[in-house]
């Protein structure tokens, strides 16, 4: 088995001094999807900082590619292969459509966009509007569009379905195999088990800051994985 | 037109876009990066003071322009390095550093200067008919150099990609991280145009007040005004504020004295932080 | 008492020890010394720098000059007028104060710029108002102090009067007004939250601050005979606030000691050492970033040999000033917007009077936005919020937690450089001092029946003299919870008091939760995410999504609810 592009190894860290996230093990390999589940509040938004580098891991370690990563803050790791596209405030609400999705590119040529305009036809439209004015979810769409063109070999998503109509949900599968097929590794967190279902190729649920459940997609059955996610 | 409407005229204008220029340098540190440069009036003695060097070098004034961005450049680079990026999070303790900084400043500047009042040779003497009356050449020189700044720094701010990531920056930062922005990096550079503008600002008035090392302190509180009245973090607040806070002065200096002047703006200000506290052009 | 005592020793025995020229230098620099302690109370104890301090030195001394000048005759008159004259520093102090410290958020850089452009407009007018101020050479010829002679008198009456500002300084610094200004130098938002309005407090620290420098300045000027516009200007109030620092600004006697050797210093050294001003500013740069507690730092061992260790018998605190009943808080279709974005939308809750109440949904649904409405921190655009059928919305949150409403905050806020004793202690006068009585240093001893009970369950809660800032994360929760629970309030709100606990400490806060409810008899509503908590304390929970109530019910009613599994678990579109 190829070693995994992100690792993580008995992650544990949180905000200041309080302790959320509690040893973590898991990998993002190669052409996979590893799917982080669990209520709210178990931290599985954390975990992504933790990853990210936002927050410092108190005990454990992230590595990428073998090689650890504790030096490295956020902008460091997206340079270094790392995308990133956050819950909470995924766009900059000041700066246009097209500003949001190229603001780290070289041009601001839309060109290299098509493919992604071409199944989500309404980015286009409101290119030149401020991404503030979009709903919740065409400001995911943003995100995602804006995330996955970074065509970067690792992917953290957190939440990327929130408030995001069926059909479009259905385009984000297409293209997330799409990059599995290239070789890009994947974490995402979500809520939406139907979503997670179609693209998961392992399951890593929480609770309560630690990993109750794990295994391969075919491993575990949804009625498993309802039992840790009801209320 | 009565001569000495168009005179007082231009005076208002010349009050207003000098103010302008030289408040934003403060509007960039401190609009942009929420950092209350307390020194930012000893980088406008600094520029003055690089005006008088230049003059006394029998250099061509221009050359003050080089010198400034250089001693601003290099002072604000260190100075953000040393002092404000370790404490971006603890605004109290950034306010006091900036502080002692403008004392030290000060005191570096008497020590290689003196207490006295230099004078700097206005570079364009003369006047010149304008608009049905007799006007000094520099000050309508310096009308137009501080609107193309202004005008120019915000067109550059709004159109391009630095300036959108600057903006980007300042509303999402996480964001701007995860997107391989240097905050740290951006904010340095940022800090140090803030510190270029304030010298810069320096040279253009050192011909037309006596330069020595307490000047400062009444630009970096007339800058501070015009942010509290006008708004932070938008051109139109700048520009609102600069007006507001340069008319008043004007119309009451003129027409009273210039004590008087000080108190009206002060007593301005004061009533806008309880009435209207994000300013007149309040950004969210 | 034995640190005033030796003092008092001290100050006697200097020009003995010193000579007269040194005792007539140092007192002039007693003067500004005074002068420094109000800095020092501004800036070390309330979080707040004065950059124009001289105003109320100079303003003291030009109205004690005029005075004395214009009662030559008299004399007694001018003495008898010098105690108003630091009274009226203090009352403008006090005054400013008012005036600048009513924003709700953080107004430090204001109140300085505030204060330096008070200061350079003050010598803008001592120097242009000839007639009064004699201008920029000054009030001259001002009569001495009657019946001083020689130098050593002089100083004598310098040292009395830093004396006397040192006293009250200390004084000050013993009373719980003294504890509550450190703790809203760390936390201002907290100490909103225990009930004490604290642009209140600010403005008092500043007029007495005013009223030290007052002390000073009313001495000064028959003293020195001259009264020039330094006295007002921006040079003095510099220095003031370097001295302090450089002594130790948090200190009761840094800025005398900041004063006197700096101060006297300098004049020495100013002529003959070009650079030395440059040096002080680079020291007073290294000292504020590196060494905050300044010169004073390097005596801690002496400190701790002179503080006091006598234990002093605690006093039973007296009842709650508003003993109401419990109440019912209901939040009437309350809306909260920040700009576009809508926190709050048409939420309606209803909470009974008592109980214990849970509060879940998923992130972003506005749980802590409802309590921060609550608590009169967020202005609501629509809707009412109701305590007992009195209105609350719009209230600050002091006035709401006067009312009877408590806080406990996501994260640990107690206050980190305090004793535990003293972070219980503001929590006792929370809605039991007076605003007089905070000037009692008799209610640092206060105690309460509940705070005896919660000592025995917690002992670490009596190891009074230990900073709040070294206990664990899960002492610290249980602490703020008990900060809490000692304002005895009708409704307590409490923002996931579990986050970050082991099972044991978990299992530990349940057991408060339970047993305060049954000793408050009030309602308690507690945010959570923990499911399992939820289940053992909820009797109704409330789960709201998208910033409106989604369902309320018992614990298995809502774990039945479709609306509320869809919304936990996410379902096809």
């Amino acid at each position: 088995m190829t070693a995994g592009r992100l690792a993580f190894e008995a992650v544990t860290g949180g905000y200041g001094s309080t302790t959320i996230v509690r040893d973590l093990t898991g990998t993002a390999n190669s052409g996979e999807v590893l799917c982080v589940l669990g209520r709210n509040g178990v931290g599985k938004s954390t975990l992504m900082k933790l990853l990210f580098g936002y927050l410092p891991c108190h005990r454990g370690q992230v590595l990428l590619d073998g090689k650890p990563v504790s030096q490295l803050d956020p902008s460091a790791r997206r340079r270094n292969g790392m995308t990133y596209c956050p819950q909470e405030r995924p766009v900059f609400d000041d700066l246009s459509v097209r500003d949001n999705l190229t603001l780290m590119r070289t041009s601001r040529q839309i060109g290299a966009f098509r493919r992604y305009f071409d199944r989500f036809p309404i980015l286009e439209r409101r290119l030149t509007q401020h991404a503030g004015t979009l709903s919740g979810g065409e400001k995911k769409m943003l995100s995602f569009v804006r995330g996955l063109a970074e065509d970067q070999p690792i992917v953290l998503l957190d939440e990327p379905s929130e408030g995001v109509q069926w059909e479009n949900i259905l385009h984000m599968i297409a293209i997330i195999a799409e990059k599995k097929a290239a070789g890009a590794a994947f974490v995402v967190v979500e809520q939406n088990l139907s979503f997670a279902e179609r693209i998961a190729d392992r399951y890593l649920i929480m609770d309560q800051g630690r990993m109750v459940l794990e295994g391969s997609s075919s491993a575990i059955h949804r009625g498993q994985i309802l039992a840790h996610l009801h209320v | 037109m009565d001569p000495l409407i168009v005179t007082q005229a231009i005076n208002l204008v010349y009050a207003v876009s000098t103010l302008a220029v030289l408040a934003l340098g403060l509007a960039v540190i401190f609009g942009l990066l929420g950092v209350l440069n307390i020194a930012h009036g000893e980088f406008i003695m600094i520029g003055a003071y690089c005006a008088y060097v230049t003059q006394s070098g029998r250099w061509p004034y221009l050359a003050a322009v080089p010198l400034t961005l250089i001693v601003c450049g290099v002072l604000g680079w260190a100075v953000e390095w040393i002092m404000i990026r370790p404490l971006y999070r603890r605004p109290f303790d950034t306010l006091v550093a900036t502080w002692g900084l403008s004392l030290l400043l000060r005191k570096i500047a008497e020590a290689i200067f003196g207490l006295g009042f230099y004078s700097v040779n206005i570079p364009l003497p003369g006047t010149v008919h304008f608009l049905d009356t007799e006007y000094p050449i520099y000050r309508l020189l310096l009308i137009a150099v501080s609107l193309i700044i202004v005008i120019g720094l915000v067109i550059w701010y709004g159109g391009s990609r630095t300036g959108s990531r600057i903006r980007a920056m300042i509303s999402n930062p996480e964001l701007a991280q995860a997107q391989g922005i240097s905050v740290r990096r951006l904010a340095a550079g940022t800090f140090i145009v803030g510190t270029c503008l304030a010298g810069l600002g320096g040279v253009m008035l050192a011909p037309l007040i006596p330069v020595q090392p307490f000047m400062g302190l009444d630009y970096v509180l007339r800058a501070f005004f015009v942010l509290i009245v006008g708004g932070l973090g938008s051109a139109a607040g700048l520009l609102s504020g600069a007006a507001v806070i340069g008319g008043v002065d004007s119309v009451v200096s003129a027409t009273s004295s210039a004590t008087d002047g000080y108190f009206a703006v002060l007593v301005l200000s004061i009533l806008f932080l309880w009435l209207r506290p994000r300013g007149i052009v309040a950004h969210s | 008492m034995r640190t005033a005592s030796l003092i008092v020793l001290i100050a006697i025995a200097l020009p003995f020890l010193l000579g007269p020229f040194w005792a007539y230098q140092l007192g002039l620099y007693a003067l500004y010394a005074a002068a420094a302690v109000g800095v020092g109370l501004c800036w070390g104890r309330a979080g707040f720098l004065p950059l124009g301090q001289a105003l109320f030195f100079g303003l003291a001394a030009y109205l004690s000059g005029l005075t004395f000048i214009a009662f030559a005759d008299l004399p007694i008159i001018a003495v008898l007028a010098m105690p108003i004259f630091a009274i009226v520093s203090a009352l403008l102090a006090y005054a400013i104060g008012v005036l600048v410290f009513r924003r709700r958020g953080e107004s430090g850089p204001y109140f300085s710029m505030i204060t330096l452009a008070l200061s350079l407009l003050a010598f803008q007018i001592a120097t242009s108002w000839n007639s009064v101020t004699g201008g920029f050479n000054g009030l001259k010829g001002i009569p001495g102090l009657p019946g001083l002679n020689d130098f050593s008198d002089v100083y004598y009456v310098s040292a009395a009067a830093l004396l006397i500002v040192l006293a009250i300084a200390g004084w000050l610094y013993t009373a719980p007004i003294g504890v509550l200004w450190r703790a809203l130098a760390q936390n201002e938002r907290r100490v909103q939250l225990f009930g004490f309005d604290t642009n209140q407090l600010k403005a008092f620290a500043f007029g007495m601050s005013g009223l030290m420098a007052g002390i000073g300045g009313v001495i000064y000027a028959p003293q020195q005979g001259i009264v020039t516009p330094q006295a007002v200007g921006f040079g003095l109030s510099a220095d003031l606030v370097i001295w302090s620092a450089v002594g130790g600004r948090g200190s009761l006697l840094g800025p005398v000691i900041g004063t006197l050797l700096v101060g006297s210093l300098t004049a020495q050294l100013r002529d003959t050492l070009p650079f030395w001003e440059v040096l002080m500013a680079v020291f007073f740069i290294v000292i504020v970033l590196v060494f905050p507690r300044g010169i004073v730092g390097l005596a801690d061992p002496l400190a701790r040999f002179l503080r006091s260790r006598r234990k002093h018998p605690a006093i039973a605190a007296p009842k709650r000033l508003n003993s109401d009943p419990p109440a019912r808080l209901v939040l009437n279709s309350i809306g909260v917007r920040a700009g576009e974005f809508t926190i709050l939308d048409r939420l309606s809750l209803d909470f009974d009077p008592t109980g214990i109440f849970c509060v879940i949904g998923p992130n972003g649904a506005g749980k802590t936005s409802m309590f921060n409405a609550v608590s009169g921190e967020l202005a609501t655009v629509t809707g009412s919020i109701d305590l007992g059928g009195m209105s609350v919305s719009g209230l600050t949150p002091h006035r709401v937690t006067r009312l009877g409403v408590a806080r406990k905050l996501q994260i640990p806020s107690v206050f980190q450089h305090l004793s535990i004793a003293d972070n219980l202690a503001i929590a006792l006068w929370s809605g039991r001092a007076s605003k007089l009585q905070l000037l009692d240093p008799r209610l640092r001893r206060w105690t309460t029946p509940m705070l005896e009970d919660l000592q025995k369950r917690y002992p670490f809660l009596a190891s009074a003299e230990r900073k709040a800032g070294e206990l664990s994360h899960g002492e610290q929760q249980i602490l703020e919870l008990a900060m809490a629970l000692l304002t005895e309030p009708r409704v307590l709100l409490l923002d996931e008091p579990c986050a970050g606990l082991s099972p044991e400490e978990t299992t530990a806060v349940i057991g408060i939760v339970r047993w305060a409810a049954q000793r408050l008899g009030g309602a308690i509503i507690v945010i959570e995410h923990d499911m399992s908590l939820v289940k053992e304390l909820a009797e109704v929970v409330y789960v709201l999504h998208n910033g409106t109530l989604l369902a309320k019910g018992s614990v298995a009613a809502i774990q039945a609810d479709a609306a509320v599994r869809a919304v936990y678990v996410g379902g096809e579109k």
